[in-house]
């Protein structure tokens, strides 16, 4: 009898660590976009849907596709492939919306196709790489993960209007 | 503290709510200085305004106002009569009150005003002074004011020295007051709002039975309880009238039974507007629904049941609309009632005679309307007041009465109210602001010359423009108009003056009743939809593209009379325009303010009722966009922002006629042989390969398809300039005449030759070339020497370039 209570105990006790665990691990959604996979913090992702029409709006950079309706709202569309240098491409079936938000603004943003949500613990990010810009950088940081390096990019600068 | 701040607020609006009424009084008194009623009322605002101020504290205004209190007591006793000095000195003691309302408002404080001065000058006005002789006196005060603040128990209240019966006396006698206050406001709001189409019937039956009647005693609070439904014309008579513009304030005392108003905070109906905007959206989108479906399962029993539900939810949306649109409506005499003081304080200082004529002044509007629409009155009132009317000395000269008369009225006429500012002054004088521009640089001698009145009259809007001689207080530094003009704009409205010298000028501001949800009409261009604000549209019309004319790099149209600027939406919104096959273009013409423009666009889609939704933080301030709304097919459609368009199109670089000129211009650079660049079509290699030789010798590029696709996949890339194109009929996939066909879809290729080159030789198949667009037709087998000619023709190529 006491055995299982002690079983009992440990195992809160356990539950208990993996809680205070938890507080060092951060989730992120994985995507690609061309040949790099990209993350982003899971707080900072509304909804994530599949391609629906958009509207062009004029004078905008090439990066920005136009707006679109979700559900009564109007909302930029931002392409991933040509804000980070790449050519466009067509949507396939893996395209998708990823619609970001950060306080009150919110996007849409195009991607390849996602990859999954992935926990990493804080101790795995690294530092973005020193650039010259750092104030530009749209990188948040580096993640290690066992075979390999995941982009965290910062939300609020790509939900940040540079035109 | 909170509750402190609750009746210092109430303080505030009643306060303000006084003065509005007060300036129209007062200017009202100086022409009627007999009428006792307007008196009585104009010391009753004052004498409120110092009760409940010296209830709060505000030792400064209860001290101005109870000096102004004096004075019109002994008005109001025939002690005095009102001359105009003295209404000077009233009317700067009631701006000094206003000054110091606003100090309390912003500040909390009744502080920051001088009133000393005004209130010496009030002083020996009360005591049967002289002011021209107070005016020196003032630093030496009379002794009596001193005296005079004691001996007034009832008026300056001492609450200390009461007892509390006193005390409580008093309070029941400012209850009674405040009461009175209340239920006067309430029915002004109820003759003001709800019961406008009443108020015509009422000024007349009022006007015509109560000029006579002296005033009764105003005791609201002994009227009897009446029912509330026929009270109008019984009410009205008992009070005394001078001229129909009176009618709300007469209105103000009659016996009101049940509480009629409440006050709504601005955000929540802001709020609700909103939620209705989302709700004609929603309705939009069912009706669109409904259409679709009606298609697909027509003659279903469930359809008539789905048409019903779809039409009563669109007319009670319609309905529910309208209604919330009407708590956000103001009477427009609200802006209105400034002027009268305004005209009195100018036409003393420009010593001209005019009056003032108001009608309409129960005409609504929204109320964010109601705000931005006081400035431009304010200028265009000054400029009349200004140059408009002339002195009397000219007026009596040209044989017009010495008072010139200047007519301000609203009136609705569709979606719209109507603003019509009307004088009896000189007028415009084309030659003059055509000559005051020149001098200034704002246009040309040639478009002077070209200028039609109507463009004249609009140089008074162009910023820096200034017909007075000399800057004086009133106006002429060019700045004004300016304001109207961008005011105007802003709210979407349209300016038209009519003019005649010698008559007088007037001035029509047409503006749109609401600018949350809107009619607009869809346009189409290329593949695309945009949105125009109806209120904008003034006609569209259709036209052959040879009717658009270019003058220097501008094109234009004639428009029955005038001449018409005309700009292609898709230069303003970067349309890339890939094919154009009509002959004929729609022109929307585009009016806002003064200006006017014609829009060409390629298809009319047709008007919709649109909310107006924000592009969002990300892409505000895009130039020619005003917004998007969400269509009935749950796409979005970009709105067009009119005034920024009219900004654009001066700049636009235009490609209407850019498109005639373009296969010309591709001529003229060629300077070596490689330049030019001519598409070989032909599934055969071997005939490709014989093209190729034959034309080696004149060094000229050849890009090589193999069907009918290819070749178009490589136009359209548009890597290439093609000077020339040899095309083979039977081909897979895409055969030689639809190829043909396709390219001549494009606009920029009409003038690229064709040149077939086929075994096929029959009269049939050459008829076909041709309707396809072929303009030359090569026989299998041919000589290369035939092949280099006709190619050399076609790209009209340079002998002494040929290597």
């Amino acid at each position: 009898m006491s055995g299982k209570l002690q079983d009992i105990i440990n195992k809160q006790n356990t539950l208990h660590n993996s809680e205070d665990q938890l507080e060092d691990i951060v989730q992120l959604v994985g995507f690609i976009v061309g040949e790099e996979e990209y993350s982003i913090p899971i707080l900072n992702i509304q909804e994530i849907i599949k391609p629906i029409d958009w509207t062009r709006v004029p004078q905008t950079p090439a990066y920005v596709l136009g707006v679109f309706n979700l559900r009564g709202s109007v909302i930029p569309l931002i392409d991933l492939r040509t804000r980070f240098g790449l050519t466009p491409r067509k949507h396939t079936d893996e395209t998708r919306f990823i619609v970001m938000k950060n306080d009150d603004e919110v996007a849409g943003f195009v991607i390849d196709r996602l990859t999954e949500a992935i926990r990493l613990k804080k101790s795995d990010i690294g530092p973005a790489p020193e650039t010259a810009f750092q104030d530009k950088s749209l990188i948040e940081g580096v993640g290690k993960q066992e075979d390999k390096i995941l982009t965290i990019l910062k939300v609020n600068k790509l939900l940040e209007r540079d035109f | 503290m909170d509750e402190f701040q609750e009746i210092l607020q109430d303080f505030l609006i009643e306060s303000f709510e006084l003065l509005e009424q007060l300036d129209q009084d007062l200017v009202e008194l100086e022409t009627n200085p007999e009428d006792l009623e307007l008196l009585n009322r104009i010391f009753r605002v004052a004498h409120t305004i110092k009760g409940a101020s010296s209830f709060l504290n505000f030792d400064v205004l209860t001290h101005l106002t109870h000096h102004m209190e004096d004075v019109l007591n002994k008005a109001r006793h025939g002690e005095l009569s009102l001359t105009s000095d003295i209404m000077d000195v009233v009317l700067e003691s009631i701006d000094l009150m206003k000054a110091i309302l606003f100090n309390v408002r912003d500040n909390g404080n009744d502080s920051g005003v001088e009133v000393d001065a005004c209130v010496a000058r009030l002083d020996v006005i009360s005591t049967g002074g002289d002011i021209a002789a107070a005016e020196p006196a003032a630093a030496e005060p009379t002794p009596e004011p001193v005296a005079e603040v004691p001996v007034e128990p009832e008026e300056e209240m001492n609450y200390d020295d009461m007892s509390e019966d006193d005390i409580e006396a008093e309070i029941m006698r400012l209850l009674n007051e405040k009461q009175e206050e209340d239920k006067a406001k309430r029915k002004a709001k109820i003759a003001a709002g709800e019961e406008v189409p009443m108020m015509p019937g009422m000024e007349e039956a009022a006007a015509s039975e109560a000029e006579p009647t002296p005033e009764p005693t105003p005791e609201p609070e002994a009227a009897p309880v009446a029912p509330p439904p026929p009270p109008p014309p019984p009410a009205a008579v008992a009070k005394p009238k001078t001229e129909p513009k009176a009618a709300a304030p007469a209105a103000k005392r009659a016996p009101t039974t049940v509480e009629q108003t409440i006050r709504v905070d601005v955000k929540r109906l802001d709020h609700l507007m909103n939620l209705i905007g989302e709700l004609v959206l929603g309705k939009n989108r069912l009706i669109k629904i409904n259409d679709d479906v009606e298609e697909r399962y027509e003659g279903e029993e469930f359809l008539e049941e789905l048409n019903q539900v779809v039409s009563i939810v669109s007319l009670v949306t319609t309905d529910l609309q309208i209604a919330v649109m009407k708590t956000r409506m103001l009477p427009i005499g609200k802006v209105f009632n400034k002027f009268p003081r305004m005209i009195r304080d100018l036409s003393r200082e420009l010593g001209k005679k005019i009056e003032l004529e108001i009608s309409g002044e129960e005409t609504e509007l929204d109320k964010s309307i109601v705000e931005e629409i006081g400035d431009p009155l304010v200028h265009i009132i000054r400029n009349s007041c200004d140059h408009g009317v002339e002195s009397i000395e000219d007026r009596l000269a040209s044989g017009k009465s010495e008072t010139g008369v200047i007519a301000l009225k609203a009136y609705n006429e569709g979606n719209h109210i109507v603003i019509q500012i009307t004088d009896d002054g000189k007028g415009l004088d084309t030659d003059m602001l055509k000559n005051k521009s020149l001098e200034k640089g704002i246009i040309t001698e040639k478009e002077a010359d070209t200028m039609s009145d109507k463009e004249a009259f609009a140089l008074i809007f162009k910023p820096g423009f200034s017909t007075a001689a000399q800057v004086t207080n009133v106006s002429g530094r060019g700045v004004g108009m300016d304001v109207v003009k961008t005011n105007i704009e802003k709210l979407n409205g349209i300016i038209d003056i009519e003019s005649e010298v010698g008559v007088g000028t007037t001035i029509k501001l047409k503006i749109p009743l609401t600018l949350a949800i809107i009619q607009a009409l869809l346009v189409g261009v290329q593949e695309e939809y945009y949105a125009i604000p109806l209120a904008s549209v003034l006609e569209t019309v259709r036209i052959s593209k040879d009717e658009i004319y270019t003058v220097e790099n501008r094109s234009v149209m004639r428009l029955r009379e005038e001449v018409l600027a005309l700009v292609h939406i898709g230069d303003i919104f970067e349309v890339e325009r890939v094919f154009d096959s009509s002959e004929h273009a729609y022109v929307v013409v585009l009016g806002l303010a003064e200006s006017k423009i014609g829009l060409i666009v390629d298809s009319l889609v047709g008007q919709e009722e649109i909310v107006i939704k924000s592009l969002g933080e990300y892409l505000k301030g895009i130039e020619g966009i005003a917004g998007a709304t969400i269509r009935g097919d749950g796409g979005v459609t970009l709105i067009v922002d009119v005034a920024a368009l009219m900004h654009m199109a001066k700049t636009v670089k235009s490609t209407i006629s850019a498109e005639v000129e373009a296969s010309s211009e591709a001529n003229v650079e060629k300077t070596k042989a490689s330049d030019y660049v001519v598409m070989v079509v032909d599934d055969s290699k071997t005939d490709r390969t014989i093209m190729r030789t034959s034309l080696r010798e004149l060094g000229i590029t050849l890009v090589e398809a193999t069907d009918g696709q290819e070749a178009l996949n490589i136009l359209k890339q548009g890597e290439y300039r093609f000077d020339a194109m040899l095309i083979d009929i039977e081909m897979p996939r895409m055969d030689g005449y639809t190829l043909a066909t396709e390219i001549k879809k494009y606009n920029k290729y009409k003038n690229l030759p064709l040149i077939a080159v086929t075994s096929r030789a029959g009269k049939s198949d050459r008829m076909r070339g041709v309707e396809s667009g072929m303009i030359e037709y090569i026989t299998k087998p041919y000589s290369p020497d035939y092949l280099r000619n006709v190619v050399s023709r076609n790209i009209k190529f340079k002998a002494e370039l040929a290597s």
